[in-house]
């Protein structure tokens, strides 16, 4: 094993442009893969999380008629206690009323929340531009296109009338901004009691909110939660919500390991006749070592070894590449504010993967020049000096 | 002295449709520690003689014995492992490893056999070089060294693992009359030393003539064998 070894990185070390061409090669191939799926991936995180990450993954709703939750602090407790995966779960109690400015009127959504928990879910803290949150009864907070429509100012009051036809007040203590215009435009935030005197619901909520840690086994979870609670409440889950968006995901994932194959391919073909040109050029010192006596086996070898050295070394450099490459990327393709187009997601069992297998494909690429070497006859070298 | 390479009934023909006889029923026999040349024309066989001799290729009928066992039934294996004990080539185009340093050429045939290389094996090596005055270039790339040097390198590299047989074709073909004068000098010298056995092509009638036999190959027969006393 030692002698075809030497031989072979001798072959390598003596063509030095060659070797040097093929390993780039291959690392230009390792660095494109590593780089495309970390984007990819990167890519995919940031929508599912835009789309979910500031949303609740699973609600609870009720199918009766007045569309109220009772007992929710037993429902609220029992799912607590069930899966550890269930993470910032909350209450919510909600209404449609119309708001009306002038001669004007929109259909708004009153949002009761138990503010310090539904905040783990929405974030709204963070993403009021204006104000504080609502703390004492009939205060509330409003979205920016809502604001912009009403034109209205912290302190000013909102005038709403029920579906029971009366009139109540809300004093505005600021303003979200919550990324969706539809949102922005119909919630209204405000104190779960507010709501629920609002609404005079007493202590019954319309929803009961939560998160997973798990965001793929959102489904599975809302199973599990589902056979726990009583059957007239309904269990949605953001996957089932967002089927179009998954498949669409899906699409993505598979043209990205279309690419990542062809790559591979092409990789792999580099070698491949980079190699079975080695075996032309070495031919004389195959034939050579033959005469003087190497077994076939050995001849082979020395061509597998020169694929497995051109594969290691074009890993390394490859994967360095392809990290150079994503730190590129993230430091100098950014957004306006300074944040990267794309959060890549760097995952390490991915980029070993990646060299992992153009190391086997360099050296599965050797395989069929390594065979010519085994089967050159020392004769024909010998013959045509 | 016993026989070291017999040859019986050789023939070798190219060809399947149009066939060309290139060997005719040779009947041969070399003694061991002899020292021999193989004169004859241009195509009249003499690689094709040598190159059967030294396992590199076969004959198309006939039966070839190297030190009294039979080679042409063996397989590819155990023929790499005759070669590489047994028998050194010393080639007309010398074919070292270009990738090599000399003393690692040197070194080849016998870290083929064994990959542990011993300082006893690189003192050998050294020996050799020696002998055939290139201690001072031992560590050149082969292409780094004069066409004489790099021939003599391929003397050294043949009698590396003390073989019974040094086949040589035409060792001197592209040397000049002084180098040519040396090598054959010190393939004798070693002859006698080692007692290692020579069969060398020439064409160089005078050279020839400094053997202990020669064979003459004409049209892939067998014309005139000559002893000369020494
Ligand atoms: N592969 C082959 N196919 C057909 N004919 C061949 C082949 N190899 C050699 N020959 C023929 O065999 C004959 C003998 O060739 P060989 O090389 O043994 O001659 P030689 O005596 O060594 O000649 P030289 O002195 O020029 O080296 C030549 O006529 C040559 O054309
Ligand atoms: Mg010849």
């Amino acid at each position: 094993m030692r002698l075809p070894f030497q031989i072979a990185v001798r072959f390598l070390k003596s063509s030095k442009g060659q070797t040097g061409l093929i390993v780039l090669g291959i690392a230009v191939g390792v660095s494109v893969q590593i780089f495309i799926g970390s984007l990819i991936q990167g890519l995919q995180d940031s929508i599912i999380y835009k789309t979910t990450g500031t949303s609740p993954q699973i609600n609870i709703s009720s199918t009766s008629d007045d569309k109220l939750l009772p007992n929710y602090n037993d429902i609220v407790d029992k799912i607590s206690r069930l899966d550890r995966r269930i993470i910032n779960l909350s209450v919510t109690s909600d209404g449609p009323v119309l708001l009306i400015k002038d001669t004007n009127n929109y259909s708004v959504l009153v949002r009761g929340m138990e503010l310090e928990k539904s905040n783990k879910i929405y974030n709204i803290k963070n993403r009021m531009y204006e104000g504080k949150l609502p703390k004492n009864d009939y205060e509330a907070i409003i979205g920016k296109e809502l604001q912009e429509e009403l034109d209205a100012k912290i302190g000013d009051t909102l005038q709403i009338i029920k579906n029971s036809g009366e009139v109540s007040q809300l004093t505005i203590t600021g303003f979200f901004n919550l990324n969706v215009a539809a949102l922005n435009k119909t919630w209204v935030i405000t104190t779960l009691q507010t709501s629920q005197k609002l609404f005079s619901t007493g202590d019954k909520v319309t929803g009961i909110e939560m998160q997973v840690t798990e965001l793929f086994k959102a489904d599975e979870i809302a199973n599990r939660v589902s056979s726990k609670i009583p059957s007239d409440l309904k269990v949605e889950n953001w996957k089932a919500q967002n089927e179009e968006l998954l498949s669409g995901l899906n699409g993505q994932s598979v043209s990205s390991i279309m690419i990542q194959i062809f790559v591979l391919i092409a990789v792999a073909l580099a070698i491949a006749s980079v190699l079975a040109i080695a075996v032309l050029q070495k031919s004389k010192q195959i034939g050579i070592l033959k005469a003087m006596g190497i077994i076939d086996r050995t001849a082979s070898l020395i061509l597998l070894f020169q694929g497995l050295l051109l594969g290691i070394m074009g890993s390394i450099l490859g994967v360095l590449l392809g990290l150079l490459l994503s730190y590129i990327f993230s430091k100098f393709a950014l957004t306006p504010d300074g944040q990267p187009i794309v959060p890549l997601k760097i995952e390490y069992g991915f980029i070993a993967l990646s060299a992992l297998i153009a190391l086997a494909s360099s050296t599965v690429a050797a395989v069929i020049p390594a065979r010519r070497s085994s089967k050159l006859n020392p004769i024909e070298v010998i013959r045509n000096a | 002295m016993p026989n070291i390479i017999t040859l019986k009934n050789i023939n070798k023909v190219y060809g399947t449709t149009i066939k060309t006889q290139v060997l005719n029923n040779i009947n041969l026999s070399f003694e061991e520690g002899s020292f021999n040349s193989i004169i004859g024309a241009s195509g009249s066989g003499k690689s094709t003689l040598l190159n059967i001799m030294g396992t590199l290729d076969n004959p198309t009928d006939g039966e070839v014995f190297i030190d009294s066992k039979r080679t042409d039934t063996m397989n590819k294996n155990e023929l790499a492992d005759l070669r590489n004990q047994t028998i050194g080539f010393i080639f007309q185009f010398h074919y070292l490893l270009p990738e090599f340093t000399c003393l690692e050429n040197v070194l080849m045939p016998y870290q083929i056999q064994s990959s542990k290389l011993t300082k006893d094996h690189i003192n050998r090596a050294e020996e050799l070089l020696d002998l055939v005055g290139l201690s001072n270039v031992k560590n050149n790339l082969a292409t780094n060294m004069s066409g004489g040097q790099q021939q003599r390198t391929a003397i050294a590299r043949a009698l590396m693992n003390n073989p019974k047989i040094v086949l040589a074709d035409e060792p001197t073909g592209n040397l000049d009359s002084e180098s040519t004068e040396n090598i054959y000098q010190l393939m004798r010298d070693i002859n006698k030393k080692f007692n290692t056995t020579f069969i060398i092509i020439t064409h160089d009638k005078g050279i020839a003539e400094k053997a202990d036999r020669i064979v003459e190959i004409i049209d892939g027969k067998v014309k005139m064998e000559m002893e000369l006393g020494s």
